[in-house]
Protein backbone atom coordinates (compact mmCIF):
# COMPACT_ATOMS: atom_id res chain seq x y z
CA UNK A 1 0.00 0.00 0.00
CA UNK A 2 2.71 2.50 0.96
CA UNK A 3 4.68 1.46 -2.06
CA UNK A 4 1.65 1.70 -4.20
CA UNK A 5 1.36 5.40 -2.97
CA UNK A 6 4.97 6.13 -3.06
CA UNK A 7 4.85 4.68 -7.05
CA UNK A 8 1.84 6.91 -7.93
CA UNK A 9 3.38 10.00 -6.52
CA UNK A 10 6.32 9.50 -8.16
CA UNK A 11 4.52 8.96 -11.13
CA UNK A 12 2.27 12.17 -11.12
CA UNK A 13 5.91 14.15 -10.16
CA UNK A 14 7.23 12.73 -13.46
CA UNK A 15 4.66 14.17 -15.42
CA UNK A 16 4.46 17.76 -13.28
CA UNK A 17 7.96 17.61 -13.91
CA UNK A 18 7.43 16.63 -17.97
CA UNK A 19 4.80 19.39 -18.65
CA UNK A 20 7.20 21.99 -16.68
CA UNK A 21 10.37 21.33 -19.05
CA UNK A 22 7.87 21.39 -22.16
CA UNK A 23 6.39 24.74 -20.65
CA UNK A 24 9.48 25.60 -20.03
CA UNK A 25 11.14 24.88 -22.88
CA UNK A 26 8.25 26.92 -25.01
CA UNK A 27 8.46 29.86 -22.94
CA UNK A 28 12.08 29.66 -23.17
CA UNK A 29 12.49 29.05 -26.61
CA UNK A 30 10.23 32.16 -27.41
CA UNK A 31 11.86 34.66 -25.15
CA UNK A 32 14.85 33.86 -27.20
CA UNK A 33 13.65 34.50 -30.44
CA UNK A 34 12.11 37.40 -29.24
CA UNK A 35 14.83 39.09 -27.75
CA UNK A 36 16.97 38.16 -31.11
CA UNK A 37 14.38 39.65 -33.02
CA UNK A 38 14.61 42.66 -31.24
CA UNK A 39 18.48 42.38 -31.68
CA UNK A 40 17.94 42.43 -35.46
CA UNK A 41 15.81 45.39 -35.59
CA UNK A 42 17.69 47.65 -32.83
CA UNK A 43 20.40 46.82 -35.32
CA UNK A 44 18.45 48.02 -38.22
CA UNK A 45 18.03 51.31 -36.48
CA UNK A 46 21.65 51.75 -36.47
CA UNK A 47 22.06 50.97 -39.91
CA UNK A 48 18.95 53.52 -40.82
CA UNK A 49 20.82 55.89 -38.43
CA UNK A 50 24.13 55.68 -40.13
CA UNK A 51 22.84 56.06 -43.66
CA UNK A 52 20.85 59.09 -42.00
CA UNK A 53 23.91 60.64 -41.16
CA UNK A 54 25.49 60.28 -44.53
CA UNK A 55 22.37 61.75 -46.83
CA UNK A 56 22.42 65.05 -44.52
CA UNK A 57 26.03 65.24 -45.58
CA UNK A 58 25.83 65.94 -48.28
CA UNK A 59 23.87 69.02 -49.07
CA UNK A 60 26.71 70.65 -46.69
CA UNK A 61 29.36 68.63 -49.33
CA UNK A 62 27.76 69.82 -52.27
CA UNK A 63 27.17 73.29 -51.18
CA UNK A 64 31.67 73.47 -50.64
CA UNK A 65 32.07 71.40 -53.76
CA UNK A 66 29.84 73.68 -56.10
CA UNK A 67 31.68 76.43 -54.72
CA UNK A 68 34.68 75.74 -56.15
CA UNK A 69 35.79 77.38 -59.28
CA UNK A 70 33.53 75.68 -62.21
CA UNK A 71 33.34 72.42 -60.72
CA UNK A 72 32.47 69.23 -62.88
CA UNK A 73 28.61 69.49 -62.63
CA UNK A 74 27.51 66.03 -64.12
CA UNK A 75 29.33 64.71 -60.59
CA UNK A 76 26.83 67.00 -58.35
CA UNK A 77 24.08 66.31 -60.75
CA UNK A 78 24.19 62.67 -59.98
CA UNK A 79 24.80 62.97 -56.16
CA UNK A 80 21.54 65.29 -55.65
CA UNK A 81 19.93 62.38 -57.79
CA UNK A 82 20.73 59.55 -56.12
CA UNK A 83 20.07 61.37 -52.49
CA UNK A 84 16.84 61.75 -53.96
CA UNK A 85 16.29 58.61 -54.86
CA UNK A 86 17.21 57.13 -51.41
CA UNK A 87 15.31 59.45 -49.62
CA UNK A 88 12.19 57.89 -52.08
CA UNK A 89 12.63 54.40 -50.44
CA UNK A 90 12.30 54.97 -46.97
CA UNK A 91 12.19 52.32 -44.97
CA UNK A 92 10.44 51.74 -40.99
CA UNK A 93 13.39 52.86 -38.98
CA UNK A 94 12.34 50.83 -35.89
CA UNK A 95 11.59 47.08 -37.59
CA UNK A 96 13.96 45.24 -40.05
CA UNK A 97 12.65 44.29 -42.76
CA UNK A 98 10.88 41.42 -43.59
CA UNK A 99 10.72 41.22 -47.35
CA UNK A 100 14.24 40.44 -49.49
CA UNK A 101 12.92 42.44 -52.35
CA UNK A 102 12.62 45.60 -49.96
CA UNK A 103 15.91 45.49 -48.63
CA UNK A 104 17.62 44.84 -52.04
CA UNK A 105 15.53 48.15 -53.04
CA UNK A 106 17.42 50.00 -50.24
CA UNK A 107 20.75 48.41 -51.11
CA UNK A 108 20.82 49.34 -54.79
CA UNK A 109 19.52 53.21 -53.74
CA UNK A 110 21.88 53.42 -51.29
CA UNK A 111 25.11 51.64 -53.53
CA UNK A 112 24.25 54.17 -55.94
CA UNK A 113 24.88 57.11 -53.50
CA UNK A 114 28.07 55.18 -52.72
CA UNK A 115 28.83 55.14 -56.10
CA UNK A 116 28.39 58.45 -56.66
CA UNK A 117 30.21 60.06 -53.63
CA UNK A 118 33.35 57.79 -54.28
CA UNK A 119 33.81 59.14 -57.64
CA UNK A 120 32.89 62.70 -56.70
CA UNK A 121 36.15 61.74 -54.03
CA UNK A 122 37.71 60.95 -56.83
CA UNK A 123 37.09 63.87 -59.07
CA UNK A 124 37.96 66.27 -56.38
CA UNK A 125 41.86 65.05 -56.66
CA UNK A 126 41.88 67.42 -59.86
CA UNK A 127 40.56 70.66 -57.83
CA UNK A 128 43.58 71.76 -55.95
CA UNK A 129 42.02 74.60 -54.20
CA UNK A 130 39.29 72.08 -52.45
CA UNK A 131 41.59 70.27 -51.39
CA UNK A 132 43.14 73.02 -49.50
CA UNK A 133 39.90 73.42 -48.39
CA UNK A 134 39.75 73.54 -44.66
CA UNK A 135 36.13 73.03 -45.05
CA UNK A 136 36.07 70.39 -47.59
CA UNK A 137 38.87 68.43 -45.25
CA UNK A 138 35.99 68.07 -42.74
CA UNK A 139 33.59 67.12 -45.04
CA UNK A 140 35.51 64.25 -46.38
CA UNK A 141 36.84 63.43 -42.98
CA UNK A 142 32.82 63.12 -41.66
CA UNK A 143 32.02 61.54 -45.57
CA UNK A 144 35.05 58.73 -44.89
CA UNK A 145 33.89 58.33 -41.36
CA UNK A 146 30.21 57.79 -41.71
CA UNK A 147 31.16 55.00 -44.48
CA UNK A 148 33.16 53.42 -41.97
CA UNK A 149 30.02 53.43 -39.69
CA UNK A 150 27.86 52.35 -42.44
CA UNK A 151 30.35 49.10 -42.73
CA UNK A 152 30.43 48.70 -39.10
CA UNK A 153 26.54 49.00 -38.30
CA UNK A 154 25.81 46.28 -42.13
CA UNK A 155 28.56 44.00 -40.39
CA UNK A 156 26.64 44.23 -37.41
CA UNK A 157 22.96 43.97 -38.59
CA UNK A 158 24.13 40.71 -40.42
CA UNK A 159 25.56 38.91 -37.57
CA UNK A 160 22.13 39.97 -35.65
CA UNK A 161 20.40 38.74 -38.49
CA UNK A 162 22.51 35.67 -38.96
CA UNK A 163 22.29 34.55 -35.20
CA UNK A 164 18.40 35.33 -35.41
CA UNK A 165 17.83 32.82 -38.48
CA UNK A 166 20.21 30.24 -37.49
CA UNK A 167 17.80 29.89 -34.42
CA UNK A 168 15.01 30.21 -37.15
CA UNK A 169 15.81 27.44 -39.14
CA UNK A 170 18.18 24.62 -37.05
CA UNK A 171 16.55 22.39 -34.53
CA UNK A 172 14.54 21.89 -31.88
CA UNK A 173 13.70 25.86 -32.12
CA UNK A 174 12.65 25.37 -35.81
CA UNK A 175 9.54 23.49 -34.42
CA UNK A 176 7.93 26.55 -32.63
CA UNK A 177 9.17 29.29 -34.97
CA UNK A 178 7.06 28.17 -37.30
CA UNK A 179 4.19 27.84 -35.06
CA UNK A 180 4.80 31.38 -33.30
CA UNK A 181 5.46 33.00 -36.71
CA UNK A 182 9.22 33.77 -36.50
CA UNK A 183 10.16 33.56 -40.02
CA UNK A 184 13.99 34.06 -41.35
CA UNK A 185 15.04 37.77 -42.29
CA UNK A 186 17.04 39.25 -45.01
CA UNK A 187 20.56 40.68 -44.56
CA UNK A 188 22.74 42.78 -46.99
CA UNK A 189 24.32 41.24 -49.75
CA UNK A 190 28.16 42.45 -50.36
CA UNK A 191 27.29 44.33 -54.18
CA UNK A 192 28.37 42.78 -57.16
CA UNK A 193 31.66 43.90 -57.82
CA UNK A 194 31.68 45.34 -54.74
CA UNK A 195 35.37 44.13 -54.16
CA UNK A 196 36.11 46.29 -57.36
CA UNK A 197 36.52 49.90 -56.99
CA UNK A 198 34.07 51.71 -59.06
CA UNK A 199 34.62 52.62 -62.30
CA UNK A 200 35.62 56.47 -62.93
CA UNK A 201 34.39 57.81 -66.41
CA UNK A 202 35.45 61.00 -67.29
CA UNK A 203 32.77 62.61 -69.51
CA UNK A 204 33.72 66.37 -69.44
CA UNK A 205 31.31 66.83 -72.53
CA UNK A 206 27.76 64.88 -72.04
CA UNK A 207 26.28 64.51 -68.28
CA UNK A 208 26.20 61.77 -66.70
CA UNK A 209 22.68 59.76 -67.48
CA UNK A 210 20.38 60.63 -64.43
CA UNK A 211 20.13 57.49 -62.05
CA UNK A 212 16.84 56.43 -61.25
CA UNK A 213 15.91 53.59 -58.29
CA UNK A 214 13.16 52.16 -60.79
CA UNK A 215 16.27 51.07 -63.78
CA UNK A 216 17.05 48.18 -61.70
CA UNK A 217 15.42 45.04 -64.00
CA UNK B 1 23.66 28.56 -62.04
CA UNK B 2 20.40 29.80 -62.68
CA UNK B 3 18.78 26.33 -62.71
CA UNK B 4 21.42 25.01 -59.87
CA UNK B 5 20.25 28.37 -57.83
CA UNK B 6 16.67 27.14 -58.55
CA UNK B 7 16.99 23.59 -57.09
CA UNK B 8 19.18 25.16 -53.92
CA UNK B 9 16.28 27.37 -52.90
CA UNK B 10 13.98 24.32 -53.81
CA UNK B 11 15.72 21.94 -51.72
CA UNK B 12 14.79 20.63 -48.61
CA UNK B 13 15.55 22.53 -45.29
CA UNK B 14 17.34 20.57 -43.58
CA UNK B 15 19.66 21.10 -46.73
CA UNK B 16 19.67 24.10 -46.65
CA UNK B 17 20.35 24.84 -43.43
CA UNK B 18 23.57 22.60 -44.13
CA UNK B 19 24.43 24.93 -46.91
CA UNK B 20 24.10 27.90 -45.29
CA UNK B 21 26.35 26.54 -42.65
CA UNK B 22 29.29 25.25 -44.91
CA UNK B 23 28.79 28.87 -46.69
CA UNK B 24 29.16 30.70 -43.36
CA UNK B 25 32.20 28.84 -41.93
CA UNK B 26 33.86 29.15 -45.95
CA UNK B 27 32.81 33.03 -45.25
CA UNK B 28 34.51 33.54 -41.98
CA UNK B 29 37.71 31.17 -43.04
CA UNK B 30 38.37 32.92 -46.09
CA UNK B 31 37.57 37.00 -44.29
CA UNK B 32 40.22 35.94 -41.48
CA UNK B 33 42.12 33.82 -43.30
CA UNK B 34 45.15 36.64 -43.51
CA UNK B 35 44.26 38.56 -40.77
CA UNK B 36 45.64 38.73 -37.42
CA UNK B 37 43.54 40.63 -34.59
CA UNK B 38 46.23 41.20 -32.11
CA UNK B 39 45.74 39.97 -28.21
CA UNK B 40 44.52 42.28 -25.96
CA UNK B 41 47.14 44.41 -24.44
CA UNK B 42 48.57 44.50 -20.98
CA UNK B 43 49.07 48.32 -20.89
CA UNK B 44 47.39 51.47 -22.16
CA UNK B 45 50.63 51.98 -23.96
CA UNK B 46 52.47 49.40 -25.96
CA UNK B 47 55.18 50.17 -27.68
CA UNK B 48 55.55 46.84 -30.23
CA UNK B 49 57.51 48.12 -32.67
CA UNK B 50 60.21 50.09 -30.53
CA UNK B 51 60.08 53.17 -31.53
CA UNK B 52 60.00 55.02 -28.08
CA UNK B 53 62.57 55.08 -25.83
CA UNK B 54 61.51 53.09 -22.02
CA UNK B 55 61.02 56.24 -20.08
CA UNK B 56 58.86 57.69 -21.88
CA UNK B 57 56.77 54.43 -23.05
CA UNK B 58 56.21 54.58 -18.86
CA UNK B 59 55.32 57.80 -18.81
CA UNK B 60 52.79 57.61 -21.57
CA UNK B 61 51.28 54.68 -19.71
CA UNK B 62 51.01 56.31 -16.25
CA UNK B 63 49.56 59.02 -17.88
CA UNK B 64 46.71 57.34 -20.00
CA UNK B 65 46.52 55.32 -16.94
CA UNK B 66 45.90 58.42 -14.65
CA UNK B 67 43.31 59.55 -17.57
CA UNK B 68 41.36 56.59 -16.89
CA UNK B 69 40.88 57.28 -13.04
CA UNK B 70 39.43 60.28 -13.20
CA UNK B 71 37.63 60.25 -16.52
CA UNK B 72 36.82 56.59 -16.75
CA UNK B 73 38.04 57.25 -20.70
CA UNK B 74 40.03 54.71 -21.39
CA UNK B 75 42.66 55.77 -24.28
CA UNK B 76 45.27 53.05 -25.23
CA UNK B 77 47.97 53.44 -27.58
CA UNK B 78 49.22 50.67 -29.82
CA UNK B 79 52.34 51.01 -32.26
CA UNK B 80 53.02 48.00 -34.38
CA UNK B 81 55.62 47.25 -36.92
CA UNK B 82 53.04 46.14 -39.75
CA UNK B 83 49.42 45.52 -40.16
CA UNK B 84 48.58 42.27 -39.76
CA UNK B 85 45.57 42.22 -42.50
CA UNK B 86 44.40 42.81 -45.96
CA UNK B 87 41.38 45.08 -44.84
CA UNK B 88 41.18 48.80 -45.24
CA UNK B 89 42.62 50.31 -41.82
CA UNK B 90 39.53 51.51 -40.64
CA UNK B 91 38.10 48.58 -40.78
CA UNK B 92 40.85 46.22 -39.46
CA UNK B 93 41.00 48.46 -36.59
CA UNK B 94 37.67 48.65 -35.37
CA UNK B 95 37.98 44.78 -35.30
CA UNK B 96 40.79 45.57 -33.51
CA UNK B 97 39.27 47.74 -30.76
CA UNK B 98 35.95 46.23 -30.38
CA UNK B 99 37.99 42.83 -29.52
CA UNK B 100 40.04 44.50 -27.19
CA UNK B 101 36.82 46.02 -25.30
CA UNK B 102 38.58 49.27 -24.69
CA UNK B 103 36.39 51.40 -22.99
CA UNK B 104 33.29 51.48 -20.26
CA UNK B 105 30.69 49.03 -21.22
CA UNK B 106 27.75 51.09 -20.66
CA UNK B 107 29.65 54.54 -21.61
CA UNK B 108 31.39 53.03 -24.56
CA UNK B 109 33.97 55.38 -24.15
CA UNK B 110 37.28 54.14 -25.40
CA UNK B 111 39.89 55.41 -27.73
CA UNK B 112 42.61 53.48 -29.65
CA UNK B 113 45.28 55.28 -31.11
CA UNK B 114 46.80 52.61 -33.79
CA UNK B 115 50.26 53.62 -35.23
CA UNK B 116 51.77 51.04 -37.90
CA UNK B 117 55.45 51.97 -38.55
CA UNK B 118 56.21 50.23 -41.27
CA UNK B 119 52.87 51.10 -43.51
CA UNK B 120 53.44 54.47 -42.10
CA UNK B 121 49.90 54.87 -41.54
CA UNK B 122 48.01 55.84 -38.62
CA UNK B 123 44.31 55.51 -37.00
CA UNK B 124 42.21 56.96 -34.20
CA UNK B 125 39.34 54.45 -33.44
CA UNK B 126 36.62 56.31 -31.27
CA UNK B 127 34.07 54.60 -29.06
CA UNK B 128 30.01 55.24 -29.68
CA UNK B 129 30.39 57.46 -26.18
CA UNK B 130 32.75 59.41 -27.33
CA UNK B 131 31.84 60.15 -31.29
CA UNK B 132 30.25 63.52 -29.87
CA UNK B 133 33.12 64.82 -28.05
CA UNK B 134 35.92 63.90 -30.40
CA UNK B 135 34.20 63.68 -34.46
CA UNK B 136 35.95 62.67 -37.16
CA UNK B 137 37.20 65.90 -38.60
CA UNK B 138 38.91 66.41 -35.15
CA UNK B 139 40.05 62.92 -34.53
CA UNK B 140 41.47 63.82 -38.82
CA UNK B 141 42.84 67.14 -37.54
CA UNK B 142 44.88 65.87 -34.45
CA UNK B 143 46.49 62.64 -36.64
CA UNK B 144 47.35 65.12 -39.42
CA UNK B 145 48.28 68.32 -37.95
CA UNK B 146 49.55 67.19 -34.32
CA UNK B 147 51.07 63.90 -35.34
CA UNK B 148 52.02 63.65 -39.00
CA UNK B 149 54.48 66.72 -38.52
CA UNK B 150 56.35 64.71 -36.18
CA UNK B 151 56.54 61.24 -37.62
CA UNK B 152 57.61 62.62 -40.80
CA UNK B 153 60.82 63.94 -39.29
CA UNK B 154 61.03 60.39 -37.60
CA UNK B 155 60.19 61.91 -33.77
CA UNK B 156 57.84 59.40 -32.77
CA UNK B 157 57.92 60.57 -29.37
CA UNK B 158 57.30 64.15 -29.41
CA UNK B 159 54.13 62.64 -32.54
CA UNK B 160 52.33 60.05 -29.86
CA UNK B 161 52.64 62.44 -26.93
CA UNK B 162 51.24 65.45 -28.97
CA UNK B 163 48.36 62.83 -30.08
CA UNK B 164 47.70 61.68 -26.74
CA UNK B 165 47.41 65.49 -25.31
CA UNK B 166 45.32 66.56 -28.28
CA UNK B 167 43.14 63.10 -27.28
CA UNK B 168 42.76 64.08 -23.97
CA UNK B 169 42.17 67.82 -24.28
CA UNK B 170 39.03 66.38 -26.60
CA UNK B 171 37.46 64.53 -24.54
CA UNK B 172 38.50 65.32 -21.00
CA UNK B 173 35.14 66.92 -19.84
CA UNK B 174 32.75 64.20 -21.34
CA UNK B 175 32.69 61.84 -18.51
CA UNK B 176 33.42 61.51 -15.11
CA UNK B 177 36.36 58.85 -13.40
CA UNK B 178 36.10 57.03 -9.99
CA UNK B 179 39.33 57.02 -9.15
CA UNK B 180 40.37 53.89 -10.19
CA UNK B 181 41.15 52.02 -13.38
CA UNK B 182 39.15 49.02 -14.31
CA UNK B 183 41.81 46.58 -13.25
CA UNK B 184 42.43 48.43 -9.79
CA UNK B 185 38.55 47.87 -9.80
CA UNK B 186 38.52 44.22 -9.77
CA UNK B 187 40.94 43.92 -7.18
CA UNK B 188 38.03 43.92 -5.05
CA UNK B 189 36.18 41.48 -6.79
CA UNK B 190 38.03 37.93 -5.54
CA UNK B 191 37.03 39.10 -1.97
CA UNK B 192 33.06 39.59 -3.33
CA UNK B 193 33.50 36.22 -5.37
CA UNK B 194 35.14 34.49 -1.99
CA UNK B 195 31.94 35.45 0.00
CA UNK B 196 29.42 34.23 -2.44
CA UNK B 197 31.38 30.84 -2.95
CA UNK B 198 31.54 30.68 1.29
CA UNK B 199 28.02 30.88 1.12
CA UNK B 200 27.44 28.31 -1.55
CA UNK B 201 29.53 25.78 0.00
CA UNK B 202 27.38 26.05 3.49
CA UNK B 203 24.69 25.82 1.16
CA UNK B 204 25.38 22.93 -0.31
CA UNK B 205 26.42 21.58 3.07
CA UNK B 206 22.98 22.21 4.47
CA UNK B 207 21.24 20.26 1.94
CA UNK B 208 23.15 17.39 1.53
CA UNK B 209 22.22 17.18 5.54
CA UNK B 210 18.84 17.40 4.85
CA UNK B 211 19.06 15.38 2.21
CA UNK B 212 20.53 12.37 4.15
CA UNK B 213 18.15 12.28 6.93
CA UNK B 214 15.43 12.17 4.05
CA UNK B 215 16.97 9.10 2.40
CA UNK B 216 15.79 6.89 5.73
CA UNK B 217 12.44 7.11 4.73
CA UNK B 218 13.16 5.57 1.48
CA UNK B 219 15.55 7.27 -0.71
CA UNK B 220 18.64 5.82 -1.77
CA UNK B 221 21.42 8.02 -0.45
CA UNK B 222 23.10 7.98 -3.50
CA UNK B 223 20.63 10.46 -5.05
CA UNK B 224 21.27 13.24 -3.48
CA UNK B 225 24.74 14.24 -3.89
CA UNK B 226 26.00 14.80 -7.12
CA UNK B 227 22.69 16.44 -8.95
CA UNK B 228 23.52 19.64 -7.06
CA UNK B 229 26.91 19.90 -8.10
CA UNK B 230 27.21 20.56 -11.93
CA UNK B 231 25.37 24.07 -11.55
CA UNK B 232 27.82 25.16 -8.94
CA UNK B 233 30.91 27.14 -9.15
CA UNK B 234 29.51 29.60 -11.82
CA UNK B 235 28.96 32.65 -10.35
CA UNK B 236 31.93 32.15 -7.84
CA UNK B 237 35.50 33.25 -8.65
CA UNK B 238 35.57 36.75 -9.96
CA UNK B 239 38.87 38.16 -11.98
CA UNK B 240 42.38 37.12 -10.42
CA UNK B 241 43.83 38.57 -13.33
CA UNK B 242 45.26 41.76 -12.48
CA UNK B 243 48.72 41.76 -12.90
CA UNK B 244 49.81 45.04 -12.24
CA UNK B 245 53.46 44.35 -11.16
CA UNK B 246 56.40 45.52 -12.82
CA UNK B 247 55.91 49.11 -11.77
CA UNK B 248 53.26 49.98 -14.75
CA UNK B 249 49.81 50.09 -14.68
CA UNK B 250 48.09 47.33 -16.36
CA UNK B 251 45.44 48.22 -18.60
CA UNK B 252 42.28 45.79 -18.92
CA UNK B 253 39.52 46.47 -21.30
CA UNK B 254 35.89 47.42 -19.78
CA UNK B 255 34.27 45.93 -22.90
CA UNK B 256 33.49 48.75 -24.40
CA UNK B 257 32.65 49.18 -28.27
CA UNK B 258 33.32 50.64 -31.27
CA UNK B 259 31.05 51.80 -34.46
CA UNK B 260 34.03 52.83 -36.67
CA UNK B 261 33.89 56.68 -35.88
CA UNK B 262 37.31 58.05 -35.99
CA UNK B 263 39.61 59.15 -38.64
CA UNK B 264 43.50 58.33 -39.82
CA UNK B 265 46.64 59.53 -41.93
CA UNK B 266 49.13 58.41 -43.72
CA UNK B 267 52.57 60.27 -43.70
Amino acid sequence: MNKFAIGCGGLIVILLFLVLVVGLFFGGTYNRLVRLQQSVDQQWAQVQNVYQRRADLIPNLVNTVQGAANFEKSTLVEITNARASVGRVQLDPNKAPSDAAQLEQFQAAQGQLSNALSRLLVVVERYPELRANQNFLSLQAQLEGTENRISVERGNFNSAVQNYNTAVRTFPTNMIAGVLGFSPRPFFTAQAGAERPPPVQFNFGSPAPAPSPAATP
Amino acid sequence: MKSRLRRYFLSSRSENVIHLIAALLLFASAATAAEVIPPKPARYFNDYAGVVSQTAALRFNEQLAQFERETSNQVVVAVFTKMQSDSDIADYTQRVAQAWGVGQKERRNGVVLFVFVQDRKMFIQVGYGLEGALPDAIAFDITERRIKPHFRSGDYEGGLAAGIASIFQAIRGEYKGTGKTVVEQRGRAPTAGLVSLLIFIIFLVAISRALRRLSGYGYSSRRGGPIFIPMGFGGGGGGWSSSSGGGFSGFSGGGGSFGGGGAGSSW
